[in-house]
């Protein structure tokens, strides 16, 4: 990976930005805009993850620190093209491995913080001449990051110390059940709750988190109108909603047949659920993220991710969710939040993701829960990477 | 950033690009190490400042901040002008920091973590969200840190809920404001605040809401908030008792064989069980009904402890519908042949909604139990469906029983209600020229009708009916729904009044002149109004439009049924009927059942992985293989006593399913119409 410091934008649930009315220079009409083709255009995004690979262009400079989540949707990318082999495996895992944080002794996993992974060098402190980390910053989001990454190139997942991860993950639960992202603090919402259920499903490991304070924090962000907000009392929006259903999964409280079970049986209300996702999906096919909001690429993942966890994917109208996304696929590869925007590699991956819940014959087969490629080995290759399935 | 346009850099900039990003990395190594090395001087948190300025997603800077400001903090005693000085430069570093990214959730973290320090002014933040949210009025990052604040403050959710008007005022379809207004108005409601009783507030939303939906009617924002002061209006968050079976006032007769025709059929039971079922509809899902909740008063003997059960799937302990079996015949010698029965629901508290709510008060009913010795030989002759039925004629006091329904422990106020539906009637009868319009519009009436304590003149089902099929040609892509909504509205219109109904009963002279209940050819796609239709043994759903039985697990008297000529496509599609331990004939002749692997018409489907338990029983363990095959099927009728079963006119119907049918139910007699040998 390159070590150009880099800029670009907000990782998280991707919200339309404000235009900047006065500012005459953005009101720039593209000579060519990117004309939307008949098909997924598989080479193209080929290139365009190759050329990430190699720079990253310098709009993503602000997002320096999360590092670790550019490479995870590089890499990642990657997989759902089956081009893994245009990256050298063992460098990227240990690349990765590099962003581990370790606890000096047994003793100090007590103290309260977490030994994940770091997001990138410029949160990642050296460990003093005692042996102490005097600033651990290891992240959730991150640790996330790093373990989907090893996985994909095929890093047996046990040679990493995850009993020192998982116990002092514990850490950060809260006592509503949500957790912080970071020992030192910081915002508890959905999103974290999210990453540590993945983190304990690719670890094949639950003792770091307390499930049921994790279901009764999800259950309190159901709202009323069947949505999920990313903490209890705000509006429903299609990133909590996918973190609650997915989470709610990884954890075996709702199975495949959610649907079939009687709404008055349910931990939560299924039907409800079901309405309110379906209605995400706007008039031009695509779907947004909140009520009247504007269709955007990566939400085709998001719910379109719930609606198969539940399976109610059968309702979706894929015709026209297919159009809605290659209107957004970019004629330089990847695919943009709007149709006719410039790409970014968030919105990329998610259309990666989207198009292989749409059973898009170019990409391997998508493990909606985890928001990954479906590794049927699940993370235990031998021998190093390479000899993964292709599907 | 995101979705704005790139251009090409000339080399000055790019240059200036370079330099920048130079300067940079030398700004974060000078932080990264004063952080290591624990210096909070004020150079060094200034640095920190920069480097926020430059990249707000630095969330190591913000922790950096935190660690420094309690540092000073724990200089400096408890000087109260210190303290927010010190807290006051971190919150001017956030606010330049969220005018570069208004998105930064460390940014915003880093507020509420100063703000959780209680020495700053609350009335600032008020007054900058209010700037941030003119910019950005759906960010709900802002969104969120506004009802932070509120919490923190005494401000009261009365001035939220005036600042959502002035949001939706500036903007309607901004729907972060309407939800926040959904939300406030729901607590205050909740709490019967000073002002806010349903009955005077909910018609002034109406208002608020018409000046969005009608100023531009493609704008989703406002008809959501409709739909949702729609669902205020209409429903009672307190559980209530909808129906039960046997009625109030009601008189049955019991008996262990057929009974002559003496007797009003209507309300005449007969069961070789020597018990009779006890159904409790409420209306909506309850728990907790038990014989401690539900107390029976009566001579009836060997009633003590009754299992009250909810008819839902397994496991579930809620449920609209609840039964209970009781018994009538005791091994004692009966010295009288009536008995009065009083059923107090509520006695004690414990019957309570999902949502937590108790059952409103407690209610009585009474009904008189006919217990009858006459036994005559039980029914064995073919159920044929196609002859030998005759006009209901009779004028049956019973009948009226049933169509009303248990109002009278409604204390709810219903007269606000219906008054603000009404007029809402009136105004979209104006506008009703959109889709959207339309559909408001069949709403409005539906809900008109439900409200109704009474069987009320003046519901015009079919205006209901028109719109619906108005719907259907305009909207073609949500057909099936306007379909299903039709359905239920001519259900409903079907069981309004006792002349409605008694056009649909008919004597079953084959069966001892039973009554039938005769919906067929109407083309429904969905049961509704099965509260009414309790007393139902015999029903006859033949060329509809059916895909799912659900609903009728509630008629727990049914024996015969006629689902031939439907849609139905899956045996799960009949899931519903394995509640009704009387059915014994079944008619589901000509169906889909058996041409679709996957049955996508309905997402309410069992699936084979919430089922393992068969490979423990005598058929599972005998045809492991057949099982696997017809599991849908065998998960049904395995539950089910029929003697009569016709599925002709399906796919599945082939020889191999006809001999499983046998294994899996032993005591069938009749098979696609042809007697079995026994």
């Amino acid at each position: 990976m390159s070590e150009t410091v880099v800029h670009g934008e907000a990782i998280e649930w991707s919200e339309e930005e404000e235009e900047d009315s006065d500012d005459s220079e953005e009101e720039y009409t593209s000579p060519s805009q990117p004309l939307s083709s008949a098909n997924f255009d598989k080479d193209r995004h080929l290139v365009y993850l190759q050329m990430m690979y190699e720079l990253l262009p310098y709009h993503y400079q602000s997002q320096e620190i999360n590092r670790l989540t550019l490479a995870h949707f590089i890499i990642c990318g990657l997989h759902f093209l089956g081009a893994t082999d245009r990256v050298d495996k063992d460098e990227v895992a240990n690349w990765v491995l590099s962003f581990q944080a370790f606890p000096s002794n047994r003793a100090s996993l007590k103290k309260g913080e977490f030994y994940g992974f770091y997001g990138s060098r410029s949160s990642q402190f050296p460990i003093d001449e005692n042996g102490d980390l005097t600033h651990n910053n290891s992240h959730l989001a991150s640790t996330y990051c790093a373990l989907a990454i090893l996985k994909v190139t095929g890093h047996d997942l046990a040679t990493i110390d995850s009993e020192s991860l998982l116990l002092s993950m514990k850490n950060l639960q809260q006592d509503d059940g949500s957790f912080m992202p970071i020992h030192t603090g910081g915002e508890t919402d959905l999103r974290f709750v999210y990453c540590a259920a993945a983190i304990s499903e690719m670890l094949g490991d639950w003792s770091g988190m307390d499930k049921e304070k994790a279901k009764n924090y999800i259950l309190n962000c159901q709202s009323y109108d069947g949505g999920f907000g990313l903490i209890p009392g705000s509006e429903s929006h299609g990133g909590g909603t996918y973190c609650a259903i997915a989470s709610l999964r990884l954890m075996g409280f709702i199975g495949v047949d959610l649907l079939s079970n009687d709404s008055s049986s349910s931990i939560l209300d299924p039907s409800l659920l079901l309405n309110w996702s379906l209605q995400r999906q706007a008039s031009d096919g695509g779907f947004q993220g909140r009520t009247n909001k504007q269709s955007d690429t990566c939400y085709a993942f998001w719910i379109g991710a719930v609606l198969k966890l539940i399976g109610g994917d059968a309702f979706i109208d894929k015709v026209a969710l297919r159009q809605f996304l290659l209107s957004c696929q970019s004629k330089y590869g990847g695919f943009s939040k709007f149709p006719g925007a410039l790409p970014d590699l968030y919105h990329s991956y998610y259309g990666y993701t989207a198009f292989s819940l749409l059973e898009e014959p170019e990409l391997s087969p998508l493990c909606p829960e985890l928001g990954l490629p479906l590794l049927t080995s699940l993370g235990i290759c031998k021998g190093g990477g390479g000899n993964h399935q292709k599907s | 950033m995101h979705g704005r346009p790139r251009k090409a850099y000339k080399p000055e900039e790019e240059a200036a690009s370079a330099a920048k990003a130079a300067k940079l990395r030398i700004l974060q190594t000078q932080f990264m190490s004063n952080h290591h090395n624990k210096i909070y001087t004020k150079e060094a948190v200034d640095l920190s400042t920069k480097l926020l300025e430059i990249n707000p997603e630095a969330y190591t800077a913000w922790n950096y901040r935190k660690l420094a400001v309690e540092d000073k903090l724990s200089r400096i005693e408890s000087d109260p002008d210190l303290v927010k000085t010190i807290l006051d430069e971190e919150l001017s570093v956030v606010e330049s920091a969220l005018r570069q990214n208004f998105k930064s959730y460390g940014a915003w973290h880093h507020r509420k973590w100063v703000l959780s320090k209680g020495n700053s002014s609350v009335a600032n933040e008020m007054r900058l969200l209010d700037k941030f949210q003119k910019l950005d009025s759906r960010n709900f990052h802002a969104w969120n840190y506004r009802r932070f604040v509120v919490e923190l403050t005494n401000r009261s959710e009365q001035d939220e809920l005036k600042y959502t008007d002035n949001m939706i005022g500036s903007d309607f379809s901004n729907y972060s404001a309407w939800h926040n207004r959904s939300v406030l108005l729901s607590n205050l409601l909740a709490r019967k605040a000073d002002g806010f009783l349903p009955n005077a507030k909910i018609p002034d939303e109406y208002e608020l809401v018409h000046s969005a939906i009608f100023t531009d009617e493609d704008d989703q924002s406002g008809w959501f908030y409709h739909l949702w002061l729609l669902d205020q209006t209409v429903n009672v968050e307190t559980p209530l008792l909808t129906s039960s079976w046997p009625s109030h006032g009601s008189r049955i007769n019991l008996s262990a064989g057929c009974l002559n025709d003496s007797f009003s059929k209507l309300t005449t039971f007969c069961s070789e069980s020597g018990s009779f079922p006890l159904i409790l509809y409420f209306d909506q899902a309850v728990g907790g009904v038990s014989s401690a909740t539900v107390t029976i008063d009566s001579e009836l003997k060997g009633n003590e402890d009754l299992v009250w059960e909810p008819v839902s799937k397994k496991n579930s302990q809620m449920s609209s519908v609840w039964v209970a079996h009781l018994k009538y015949m005791s091994s004692e010698p009966c010295f009288r042949k009536e008995y009065e029965v009083k059923v107090r629901v509520g006695n004690s508290p414990g019957i309570v909604s999902s949502r937590g709510c108790n059952f409103s008060k407690s209610y009585e009913f009474i009904f008189t139990a006919h217990v009858h010795d006459t036994v005559q030989g039980s029914q064995e002759d073919i159920v044929s469906w196609t002859d030998g039925f005759d006009i209901w004629d009779a004028e049956s006091k019973d009948l009226y029983s049933l169509v009303n329904l248990n109002r009278s422990n409604a204390q709810m106020d219903f007269k606000w209600r219906q008054e603000a539906i009404a007029e809402e009637i009136i105004l979209f009868r104006k506008l009703s020229d959109s889709k959207i319009g339309k559909l408001t519009l069949a709403r409005l009436l539906m809900a008109k009708a439900v409200i109704s304590d009474d069987v009320v003149k003046g519901v015009d089902y079919n205006e209901i009916l028109e719109l619906y099929k108005d719907l259907m040609v305009l909207d073609s892509s949500h057909y099936q729904y306007y379909k299903d909504e039709h359905s239920v509205a001519l259900l409903h219109k079907v069981t309004s009044s006792t002349d409605d109904l008694s056009r649909h009963l008919f004597r079953y002279r084959n069966m001892n002149n039973s009554v039938c209940l005769r919906l067929n050819n109407l083309s429904l796609s969905r049961i509704a109004s099965v509260a009414k239709l309790l007393f139902v043994q015999m029903l006859d759903l033949s060329h509809n439009e059916l895909h799912s039985t659900e609903g009728l697990e509630a008629m727990q008297l049914l024996s015969c049924l006629n689902l031939s000529h439907n849609k139905i496509r899956s045996f799960s599609a009949l899931d519903s009927l394995r509640h009704l331990k009387q059915l014994r004939v079944l008619n589901v002749s000509h169906n889909h059942i058996g041409e679709h692997s996957v049955d996508t018409t309905r997402y309410l489907c069992s699936s084979p992985l919430s089922n393992s338990e068969w490979t423990q029983d005598e058929v599972g363990r005998k045809t492991p293989n057949l099982v696997t095959k017809y599991w849908d099927a065998y998960f049904v009728l395995r539950d089910l006593n029929l003697k009569q079963l016709d599925i002709t006119g399906n796919a599945i119907a082939r020889d191999e399913f006809s001999s499983f049918v046998l294994q899996v139910v032993p005591k069938l007699v009749w098979l696609n119409g042809k007697k079995l040998e026994s």
